[in-house]
């Protein structure tokens, strides 16, 4: 009796929250509300809150079309693939101290890895694609993820640095759940001052990492035809697209657990419409504002912003936490 | 229902790609003013995309010339069912005022069927929302008749 419990809680979980049901609809909502909030800030009326929903039902309806020359099993496997990894990550996340999923002692590593797999999902997708526009942008895609993911990692080394200095004996600390629990008794990471230019680095490293507009190099479509998804029609362009949202959602969210901890109430459904908040905020100053502001980066800009300012800030505030300040 | 569902959605997420078969650059220029803030096509759920895989409305402007020809063919063989052929401006409907040139050879519904042509040389961004939401009507009409 108490295994077919435990079973049903795993799938409840995995199925509607907070892992695949959950995540596809805010991450839709979120995406809407990004769309409407760039026309808005364009002094446009803008598409319906819903239009990404109604873009992914339009290409379910589309056919697909496999180049000839492709590799079917990768091209068709890929966006799945990508998707698939941005849900298990989904479940990583907790929403409070006491609330998570699923939590191991090392989960921050596991996120770093699960993160990767949707760019390098891409990447494949591209390069089975047979098209040299996918060429070109894939390779523009591993630019940009050398860019982002240096200091990524050290914006995480430094959160857990941060919170295992107070948790744990050994002075660091690998756990979502244990840098919830911090927060909640210390306050919020991003009310210490040596952690606000990690925050600032993090806030620069989610546009990259989700591809959003000033930083979407890979699929630029005015330059190489959409890049990385040139050939790619119907339901698999549906799933990259749905991976595009996802991700979108899970970076803020990642970001609300890593830096705005502490503003947790201990009842699910409060700190559920608290982190979608959050996460609306945290969307609009790193990606809507961008998105309405900028004109697209060429590659080595992005490659050497990456390396230079987003990178110092992140090393500034490693420093200062490694210093006990 | 999700059948209906994704019948409904067609006609709201058009998503345009657009060739210029030899065009003069004038209605080109008026198509991008259809998705500037003024126009401001968004609000339709029109998107420009930059790969004709993406497609399904396909906008043509200019006369069809020799060079063009069999790249505008190919091309539009290239967009996923279900799709809807736009004819932008009088050049792809009767040549206009290249008409009896040596190095046209259109006009465009000899290589495809045209399902919706704005006349206008050029024409008015309005009659381009206009013809580009007629087109997002046929689109949900051709998406039903797949099924």
């Amino acid at each position: 009796m108490n295994i077919v419990l435990i079973i049903l809680k795993w799938l409840f979980h995995i199925l509607v929250f907070p892992g695949f049901l959950f995540t596809l609809c805010a991450a839709l909502l979120l995406a809407g509300i990004d769309r409407k909030l760039v026309a808005r800030m364009q002094n446009r009326v803008g598409p319906p809150l819903l239009q990404p929903a109604y873009d992914l039902l339009k290409l379910f309806g589309k056919e697909i079309i496999i180049p000839r020359q492709a590799n079917k099993k990768a091209f068709l496997s890929a966006p799945a693939v990508g998707l698939a990894s941005l849900l298990v990550t989904s479940l990583l996340l907790p929403f409070s101290a006491s609330f998570v999923a699923v939590s191991g002692v090392a989960d921050v590593i596991v996120v770093l890895y699960l993160l990767t797999i949707p760019a390098v999902a891409i990447i494949v997708g591209a390069a089975s694609s047979a098209s040299p526009f996918a060429g070109v942008g894939l390779s523009r895609e591993m630019v940009a993820v050398m860019a982002y993911e240096l200091p990524l990692t050290i914006v995480l080394v430094t959160v857990c640095r941060k919170a295992g200095l107070m948790m744990d004996e050994s002075g660091m600390t690998f756990s979502l759940a244990t840098v919830m629990q911090y927060q909640a008794e210390h306050g919020a990471m991003i009310t210490k001052l040596s952690m606000i230019p990690a925050a600032l680095a993090m806030l620069f490293i989610i546009p990259c990492e989700v591809g959003a507009h000033p930083f979407d190099i890979a699929e630029a479509e005015t330059e190489i035809c959409e890049g990385t998804l040139a050939e790619y029609s119907g339901l698999p362009l549906a799933f990259y697209e749905l991976a595009h949202y996802v991700k979108m959602f899970i970076l803020t969210s990642l970001f609300c657990v890593l830096f705005l901890g502490g503003f947790t109430t201990g009842v699910v459904v409060v700190d559920l419409i608290l982190r979608l908040i959050f996460c609306v905020v945290v969307t609009f100053l790193c990606i809507t504002v961008p998105h309405a502001v900028c004109a697209r980066f060429k590659v080595e800009q992005v490659f050497k912003f990456y390396w230079t300012w987003v990178l110092g800030l992140a090393l500034v505030s490693l420093l200062l936490v490694w210093l006990g300040l | 229902m999700l059948r209906k569902l994704i019948d409904e959605s067609a006609a709201k997420s058009p998503w345009i790609y657009h060739i210029n078969a030899g065009s003069c650059n004038g209605c080109d220029i008026e198509l991008v003013s259809v998705l500037t803030p003024r126009y401001d096509a968004e609000r339709c759920g029109f998107k420009l995309t930059g790969s004709p895989r993406h497609a399904d409305i396909v906008v043509v402007s200019g006369p069809i010339t020799v060079q063009t020809r069999d790249r505008v063919v190919r091309t539009l063989s290239q967009v996923p069912e279900p799709k809807v052929v736009v004819a932008l401006g009088s050049c792809p409907r009767s040549g206009n005022v290249f008409k009896g040139s040596y190095s046209i050879d259109g006009p465009l519904d000899k290589y495809c069927h045209v399902d919706v042509s704005v006349a206008g040389c050029t024409p008015k961004p309005e009659a381009i929302i206009a013809g580009l939401a007629k087109a997002a009507e046929i689109l949900k009409e051709k998406r039903k008749e797949m099924h």
